[in-house]
Parts: C-alpha cells; sequence; structure tokens
C-alpha cells in the first residue's frame, strides 16, 4: 500500500523514472507476446525468406525464413529472463558475503574479502570463453547464467560490506546484541533492510551487465545458439551476411530493442539512487534533526 | 551594581534600541513534506519574533527539536525545501545598509555570507573538507572577502590563528588530526577571519568535554569582545547561557515564550516552561532532589491548540487549552507568553521562591 | 566468602598503531583497577575528558573487547573464560549496556518493541508470547511506561527521553545486576536528563541494581554516584567517595576538571569564563 503510494509519486515527480519504467514495460510486453507466437521458435523456413518489414510481417522476415517479430518476441524474453536469474543469483552471494564481512570483522572478513578480490582480479571474458572450449555443447543457458552470476557479485559485495561496517558501528548494532540477537538476525534483520534499495538499484545495473555479457558472448558464437536470444540473433544475421545483403532489419531491430531495455534500466535505476537518499533522510525525520 | 557582563546588552539596549542589527518579525517557518507517500507539515518555527542588538550575545535554549535550528537556517538564508518560510522577514541593519534577507538574490546572500554574516555549525566536521589541509579550507571561504591577497592574506590568517591562540602550523594538517577542541576553534576561526558582524553558533560546544568547552567558549567571548559583533548563540545547556550569553531566549514547540536579560531569567524566570528548565539543572554541592520534565515532547506535526505547554505545565488553567498566550512586554527588555503570568505576576511570585538557589 | 560483584584488576589495553608507518602504540588504558561490592548496589561513576579511555574501559567490563594485560572477574568468574554464545548470552543477562545517543539506538526502520522481546525471549526464555509480554511491560512499568505506550511504535516517533527509557527497560528485562551506562545523557537536553538521571537513582534503591555511569558532566555525577574514579590519558588519577572528591579534588587534573564546571552560581560570582578569559591550558 504504501509501496504502491511511493511508486505513484514516484511516477508523477520523476521524468526519469516515468520514462524508464515506460521503456522496460514495453520491453516486457514484447517478451510476453512470445506466448501467442503462432510459430515454434526453432523451427525455420516457416515463412517466405528476406521479406522486407509490411503489414503482414512487421518487422520483415530473415533469411532462414522465420518471422523477426515473433523471433525477437522469445530472444527478448530469454535475454531478459538470463540478466533477471544472473542478477538474483550473483545479488543472493554478495548480499551474503558482504553483510557476513562487515558484521563480523576480523578473520571473516579478511578470508571472504580475499575471496572477493580474486574474483574481482579474474579477467571475465577469457574464463568465459574457457568455458566454452571445455563444456562445448554442455554449455546451456543455464549454466552460462551461473557462470556469469560467479563472476559477477565481488563488486557489489565490496559496497555492501562497506554499508555493513558502517552499520556495525551503530549504536543500535549494539543495542541488537545486547538484546541478544546473533550474527543471524543481526545481519538479516537488522543491517538487510539497509542495503536493500541499494540492491535494488545494483541489480537494475547488473541486469544490464549481463545481457550485455550474454549479448557480447553470443554474437561472437561462444553460447548455445539454438536458445534464441538477441546475442543468438544477431549472431545468425551476421552468419548470412544480413547487412551485407541490405537484410537489415534481421539486425536493426534486436539492437534496437535491446538498446530500449538498456536505457530503461539505466533510467530505473538512476531514479531509484535518487529515491534511496531522501528516503532514508525522511524516515529519520522526526527523531533528532 | 556591578555587571559582570560589561554592559554589551545594556549599552545596545539604550543606544541602538531603534535599530537592532538584527530583527526577526513574525517568522514561520515549516518543513513541506509531500514526496513519496508521506504528507506532513512540521511546524517548527511558528511565529518568532525578536531583536538583536549591536555588539551582544543572544543565547536561544530549548529542548531537542524545539525548531532552534530550523530558526537559525532561516535567519543565516539557508532555506532548502522541505524547509519553506510560510510568512515573517528577517531584516539585518549591516554597517553598510539595512538588508532583507529574503529579498537577496543568492549572489548577493553569498556576499555577505562571510564578510558579515558567518556561521558556525553543529559538529564543525562538515565545514572542515575531510580531504583537504585547513589551509584551503580558509582560502575556499575566506580569500574571496578579505582585500589581502597572497602573502599578506597568509600573514592575516597567521596572526588571526594566534589570536585564537592555535599554532600557524594548524594549517599544514588535515582536519582528522587535529583534536575536537582544536577543530571547533578552527572552525570559529574560519568563521571569525573576515570580522563579520554578526556570528550564528549552533551548539558549537555540546560534544566537547568541560574543560576544551570552557576554553572554546572563553575564546569564542574574546574575539566577540574583539570585534564587536554580535553572536546568535545556540545551545540546551543552562550552565553554558549563564556564563556566556546577554540576553537569552526560551524556546518551546516552535515559539519563542520567554525572552530577557540572562541575569533576570536566572534570578526570575517567569514562564514555568523557564522555570523548571532552571530549577531542574543540577549543580556541584547542591543536594536537593531535581526533577524531569513529565509528559512527552510537543509533537510538531501535530501542534496542540491554545498555548503548546499546557499538557505539562503544573499552573495550566482553562484558556490554556483553548487560546495560544501572546508574547507580552511585562517589564523593559522582558517580554512572556504565558496566560498566568500575564494576568497575576503575583500569583506566580511564590512558586518562584522555591526556584531560587 | 561471597565473591565481588565485578573485580577489575589492573587492566590495560593498548591498541596497535594505525598505518603502515606510524607504528606507535596507543595505550588507551593503563592498570586500572577498582571493584564493585555484590551486596551494596551502587552508583559507580568514571569521569574523564574525550579520549581519556572511558568508552574502551565499558567495552572490556562488557566483554566486547579484550584486555591486554590484567584481568576482569564478573562474579569471580574472568571474563576471558568466556567463549561460547551460551556463555555470552548468560553473562549479557547479567550484565547490561545503555548508550549514548538515545534517537541512533534502535534500528529506524523496526519498531523499538522487537528489542524488548528478544531479549525476554533470549535471557529469560519467555517462550510463549503471552510471557514474552507479561515479562516485556513488567520492565517498562519499572521505568514509568507501559507495552501499550510502546508496542508497535518506530523510534522516530518517540521523544529522546522515552527512548532512552525503554533503552532502560530493555537492559532490565533479563534482570540483571550490573549495569553499565556509557555517557547516557551527553545527547539529551536538560529536561530529559533528570529524568533518566532519577531513574538510575531508582534502579539502584529500588532493584539494587549497580550502575557503572560514565560522563564528563560533573554536576550529575555529584547528583548521583556513590563512588568514583577520574581518569586521564588511560590512568586513574583520582578515586574515592564521589561528594569528598568533587567537593574538594586533589589532583592538578581533577582540580581543573571541576574548575572547568560552568555553573549557573559561578557565572554570578565570576568565576565563569571572565575570570581567566583565554585558557592558557589548551592543548
Ligand atoms: N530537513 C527536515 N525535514 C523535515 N523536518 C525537519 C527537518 N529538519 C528538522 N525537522 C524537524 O523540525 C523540528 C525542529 O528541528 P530543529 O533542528 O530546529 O531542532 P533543534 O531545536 O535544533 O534541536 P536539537 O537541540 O536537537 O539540535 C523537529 O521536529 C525536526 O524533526
Ligand atoms: N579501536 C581503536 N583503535 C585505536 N585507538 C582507539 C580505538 N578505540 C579507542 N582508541 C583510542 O583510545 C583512547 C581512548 O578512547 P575512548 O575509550 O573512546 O575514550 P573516551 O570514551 O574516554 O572518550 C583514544 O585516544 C582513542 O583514540
Ligand atoms: S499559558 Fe497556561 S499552559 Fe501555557 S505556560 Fe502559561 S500557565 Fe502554562
Ligand atoms: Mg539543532
Ligand atoms: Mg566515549
Amino acid at each position: 500500500m504504501n509501496t504502491l503510494k511511493v511508486l505513484r509519486d514516484l511516477f508523477y515527480y520523476n521524468k526519469e523514472f516515468a520514462t524508464g519504467l515506460l521503456l522496460v514495460l514495453i520491453v516486457v510486453a514484447v517478451a510476453a507476446s512470445s506466448f501467442f507466437s503462432p510459430y515454434p521458435p526453432l523451427d525455420v523456413y516457416v515463412v517466405p525468406p528476406d521479406l522486407p518489414p509490411s503489414w503482414q510481417h512487421p518487422f520483415g522476415t530473415t533469411s532462414r525464413g522465420q518471422d523477426v517479430f515473433w523471433q525477437l518476441t522469445f530472444a527478448i524474453r530469454n535475454t531478459l529472463l538470463f540478466g533477471i536469474v544472473v542478477a538474483v543469483i550473483s545479488r543472493v552471494i554478495s548480499l551474503c558475503v558482504g553483510l557476513v564481512s562487515g558484521y563480523r570483522g576480523g578473520w571473516v572478513d579478511r578470508v571472504l574479502m580475499s575471496l572477493n578480490d580474486t574474483f574481482v582480479v579474474i579477467p571475465l571474458f577469457p574464463i568465459l570463453v574457457l568455458f566454452y572450449f571445455i563444456m562445448r555443447d554442455q554449455m546451456t543457458w543455464g549454466l552460462l547464467a551461473l557462470i556469469v552470476a560467479l563472476l559477477g557479485w565481488a563488486y557489489d559485495a565490496r559496497l555492501i560490506r562497506s554499508i555493513a561496517m558502517s552499520l556495525r558501528t551503530r549504536e543500535f548494532t549494539r543495542q541488537a546484541v545486547f538484546s541478544g540477537m546473533g550474527t543471524g538476525r543481526i545481519v538479516w534483520q537488522e543491517h538487510l533492510p539497509f542495503v536493500l534499495p541499494i540492491v535494488f538499484s545494483t541489480t537494475l545495473n547488473n541486469i544490464n551487465w549481463s545481457i550485455g555479457i550474454e549479448v557480447t558472448l553470443s554474437v561472437l558464437g561462444f553460447t548455445d545458439i539454438n536458445t534464441p536470444t538477441i546475442g543468438g540473433m544477431i549472431y545468425w544475421a551476421n552468419q548470412h551476411t544480413a547487412l551485407v545483403s541490405g537484410i537489415w532489419w534481421w539486425v536493426a531491430f534486436p539492437i534496437a530493442l535491446v538498446v530500449l531495455l538498456f536505457i530503461g534500466l539505466f533510467l530505473l535505476a538512476i531514479s531509484m539512487n535518487e529515491y534511496i537518499d531522501p528516503r532514508s533522510r525522511l524516515s529519520r525525520l522526526g527523531g533528532q534533526a | 551594581m556591578t555587571l559582570l557582563h560589561p554592559a554589551a546588552a545594556s549599552a545596545a539596549a539604550e543606544d541602538d534600541a531603534a535599530i537592532p542589527l538584527l530583527s526577526v518579525d513574525r517568522l514561520k517557518a515549516y518543513y513541506r513534506l509531500k514526496l513519496f507517500g508521506i504528507d506532513r507539515e512540521v511546524r517548527a518555527v511558528d511565529d518568532v519574533t525578536f531583536a538583536i542588538g549591536r555588539n551582544e550575545i543572544y543565547g536561544l535554549a530549548g529542548e531537542s527539536s524545539s525548531g532552534k535550528s530550523t530558526l537559525i537556517k532561516t535567519i543565516a538564508g539557508a532555506i532548502r525545501p522541505p524547509l519553506a518560510v510560510e510568512t515573517g522577514s528577517v531584516c539585518f541593519n549591516f554597517s553598510d545598509g539595512t538588508r532583507d534577507i529574503y529579498r537577496l538574490t543568492p549572489r548577493e546572500l553569498g556576499e555577505i555570507r562571510w564578510k558579515r554574516l558567518s556561521y558556525i555549525m553543529q559538529g564543525s566536521m562538515s565545514v572542515l573538507n575531510p580531504v583537504r589541509r585547513i589551509r584551503h579550507s580558509f582560502t575556499d571561504f575566506a580569500l574571496p572577502h578579505v582585500p589581502e591577497k597572497g602573502a599578506a592574506f597568509a600573514e592575516r590568517i597567521g596572526r588571526h590563528l594566534e589570536r585564537l591562540h592555535l599554532e600557524r602550523s594548524v594549517l599544514d594538517a588535515y582536519p582528522h588530526e587535529l583534536s575536537g577542541g582544536m577543530r571547533q576553534r578552527v572552525a570559529i576561526a574560519l568563521a571569525t577571519v573576515c570580522g563579520p558582524e554578526f556570528i550564528i553558533a549552533d551548539e558549537p560546544t555540546t560534544a566537547l568535554d568541560v574543560i576544551v568547552q570552557k576554553g572554546v567558549l572563553a575564546m569564542l567571548r574574546g574575539i566577540q569582545r574583539e570585534l564587536g559583533s554580535s553572536v546568535l548563540f545556540v545551545t540546551h545547556d543552562m550552565a553554558v547561557h549563564a556564563n556566556l550569553t546577554d540576553r537569552l531566549g526560551i524556546m518551546y514547540a516552535g515559539r519563542l515564550v520567554e525572552e530577557g536579560r540572562t541575569r533576570d531569567l536566572f534570578r526570575q524566570p517567569l514562564h514555568p516552561y523557564t522555570r523548571h528548565l532552571i530549577s531542574s539543572l543540577p549543580q556541584i554541592g547542591d543536594d536537593t532532589p531535581k526533577k524531569g520534565l513529565e509528559g512527552s515532547p510537543p509533537n510538531l506535526a501535530a501542534p496542540l491548540s491554545g498555548c503548546r505547554f499546557h499538557p505539562r505545565c503544573p499552573l495550566a488553567i482553562d484558556i490554556c487549552r483553548r487560546e495560544a498566550p501572546p508574547m507580552v512586554a511585562v517589564a523593559p527588555g522582558r517580554r512572556v507568553a504565558c496566560h498566568v503570568v500575564t494576568a497575576s505576576p503575583d500569583a506566580v511570585a511564590p512558586a518562584m521562591e522555591e526556584v531560587r538557589p | 566468602m561471597k565473591p565481588n560483584l565485578l573485580d577489575v584488576d589492573n587492566v590495560s589495553k593498548t591498541f596497535a598503531g594505525r598505518g603502515l608507518f606510524s607504528r606507535r602504540m596507543k595505550r588507551a588504558v593503563r592498570n586500572v583497577s577498582f571493584s564493585l561490592d555484590a551486596d551494596r548496589p551502587e552508583v559507580f561513576t568514571i569521569i574523564g575528558e574525550s579520549g581519556s579511555g572511558k568508552s574502551t574501559l565499558a567495552s572490556m567490563i562488557l566483554n566486547t573487547a579484550r584486555p591486554t594485560g590484567g584481568s576482569i572477574r564478573f562474579e569471580g568468574r574472568d571474563l576471558a573464560h568466556i567463549r561460547s554464545r551460551r556463555d555470552r548470552v548468560a553473562f549479557m543477562s547479567r550484565v547490561q549496556a545503555i548508550f549514548q545517543n538515545p534517537f541512533d539506538a534502535f534500528n529506524p526502520l523496526k519498531p523499538v518493541d522487537r528489542y524488548l522481546y528478544t531479549a525476554a525471549e533470549v535471557f529469560s526464555g519467555c517462550r510463549t508470547k503471552e510471557a514474552r509480554e507479561t515479562r516485556v511491560d513488567d520492565a517498562l512499568h519499572k521505568v514509568g511506561l507501559s507495552l501499550a505506550e510502546v508496542s508497535g511504535r518506530f523510534p522516530h516517533e518517540m521523544s529522546g527521553g522515552q527512548l532512552q527509557r525503554i533503552a532502560i527497560a530493555r537492559a532490565l528485562v533479563s534482570s540483571p545486576s550490573l549495569i553499565v551506562a556509557d555517557e547516557p545523557v551527553s545527547m539529551i537536553d536538560a529536561s530529559l536528563r533528570m529524568t533518566v538521571i532519577n531513574l538510575f537513582r531508582m534502579l539502584r534503591d529500588d532493584l539494587g541494581v549497580s550502575i557503572i555511569y560514565i560522563t564528563h558532566d560533573l554536576a550529575t555525577a555529584y547528583y548521583i554516584s556513590d563512588r568514583l574514579i577520574i581518569m586521564q590519558t588511560g590512568e586513574v588519577v583520582e578515586a574515592g567517595d564521589a561528594r569528598q572528591v568533587l567537593a574538594a579534588p586533589r589532583h592538578p587534573y581533577s582540580i581543573r576538571l571541576r574548575e572547568a564546571v560552568l555553573s549557573v552560581d559561578g557565572a554570578w560570582r565570576g568565576t565563569g569564563l571572565d575570570a581567566e578569559a583565554i585558557q592558557p591550558s589548551l592543548r
């Protein structure tokens, strides 16, 4: 109820939020329409190939005889889902590591942070390509998501840790200790609410980041190209030298859609940042000024 | 009668009574919150009128969240949403002309800041940039406002620091390398280096221990005497007011409830809240039991009708619940807002006897 | 013979210097000793300027920091032997803490009563909701509040004095025999200050709780304490009966402290700021 009111106010008073929300909703609507697709996503030559955009095929058709629009609905759905799965897994890891490390300090902190630093310095791309060459056919969409998530939590864990460290010195943490709460309760009940807004905004950025990775990897062909994704579509377009033969719609629409998603998520993330700060100030209001 | 505070206040009251340095007239400043699902109006300053003469230290006392800092912010012209001035005016009568703070452009405001009007904040770390040496804070704030440049400027700052018993070497220190007391004195040095006519100090010594506090207060007083400036000094420590200020205003729930010469106020507090403040002060060598104020502090987001002190007031009568008492002058230089006191000052006298030390 | 409530025996704490190059050791507390009698509850005050080691000493007594020298015994048991969570809980139910800033003492995003309930559950083993509520209500009544006033309210809805009283009630839930209060009134204003101070007196007289009261406010120390120690740069420079020490301090540092206290009477007698307009002793 209160959250709804907050969202309403954000929508009315914050142009970035309104624009971002609109863009993301458009993309989600496209993804959702995949459930009504007349063609199964993996079938080829279901329509005449190489048709430019028309009433019948609004985004044209590919050289593989697929309708670009309906293909795109599957692609964006998978890509979006990929981003969300990666973000959720990596957020859970970074929350656990960051909160515990920041609160406990001492040797726990040292161990977790050296682990963290290892993950920060691992060169991302070579590792992913390496995995592809090792796994080859076993390299499914889900496995890739897991690997990217494992590589994507470290930076935020450090951010969360620094917040947890400052929360640890606050008096209410000591109050909690002397109320008999153990580490688990303090971390999950006392400290988590303070980092959630920030986690929420980094989640949006993390979705963007992982989608970027996925698109790049698939364009280069380092993923399971049989699951339709945005990157996969561009990969196939390149395989058929679509741009050279003037079939621009095969490349342009996927790129346009993913750019929309990028901008939308980015705007949401920055408007969330704006919101996080005054909100915490407001909640302190009425106490000491 | 020998005045222990050399008669700054009385002199000011006699000569310049007609043109006080600062006059605040029926000022109302509210925090308006209509954002993110919260609708609220906090009446932090509600109809405050007072004036400060030249060369005097005016104290402002009152409990936490009674609106002291808000009043100060509005006087300094530091009004940012959600804070908004509803009505009223704040007028400064500087040596080079009169200025209404709310009629100034941001540029004009910037020009009088530091030079004519300076501000020592609650917690000095916020003025001193933690990653820059003290020297840079001085060049940032003071350089634009003084005639000296280059070596002459450095000399002026050096001399000023020595006046405040700080070594010149603090200029090369970072804020965190100084002790709390030194930082507070650097903040005072910064606020006074341009020789301002009006200095605002918001709880500049609350976090300090007694020895350091005394030194800092003595210093503030010394520099005020030297510059002949006026100081608006805010704290809830009544002992500090007794020792430092010439005149004293007591705030309760966003309103001024009593005002007078500090001495008179301590000798003969009239408003029940003032009386409580003074009588509850523990002192070494005094073994009488002291009581805290019963009841809960006022909620400024939903102010009470009538006198805002009435739920906690031992003298409250019927009218107190209905009508807000106006601020009335009961003697020269003495004002109080209380129905009972203004109606029959005699009835209050016996109650006051027990208060006197 | 019954062991003392608390023995602080020649305790020191040294912090390793920060930074790569400054290997200086910081001796925050040096050879402090005192003890509290189990049969005579008292308000024991620790006075000192900021940085004199008061909080460090307090955290060692509360067993949140380990002394680097000497030992602390609570009811005859060395705190160094408290290791398991069970021992820590048992210790905390006997020795409780009250903190400095009531506005920061409760999580601003959570209702204040959860601390009270947790304490009732963990320390007093109240399993059912009813048992917890009775326990909490009892504790709140001791500080002049009731569960009805506190239940479900958030910190920003309460005043500083109420919050500090809730914090005291929270400490009382487990019926401790020692409460360590680190500058509990320095952040709250005069009118609330006496409410809290009077509560300490009540705890001592009516509930038999001993209190270690840490402050730099000599006037309130005079008002409630039985004995006190004065600390300077980690060392005890003067100790004894509170009224005697404050009325006639002997050590030069205590005398300076005593003289620095601003009082209302002093202002009229001229012992205030004018007597020594500029202090030579500023560091
Ligand atoms: N930025 C803000 N937004 C909304 N309300 C505010 C804000 N700042 C202060 N208030 C409210 O205005 C009232 C007066 O606050 P103010 O800071 O003036 O108190 P104060 O007298 O200086 O108290 P203290 O002694 O604790 O410094 C309080 O109820 C406070 O909660
Ligand atoms: N964790 C720490 N690391 C290094 N020095 C510390 C630490 N905690 C306190 N100190 C130092 O120990 C001294 C005593 O501090 P403290 O006990 O907080 O004093 P008080 O409570 O009397 O103001 C100070 O000089 C302080 O800087
Ligand atoms: S007006 Fe009435 S309630 Fe207010 S202070 Fe005076 S006597 Fe008390
Ligand atoms: Mg303030
Ligand atoms: Mg301390």
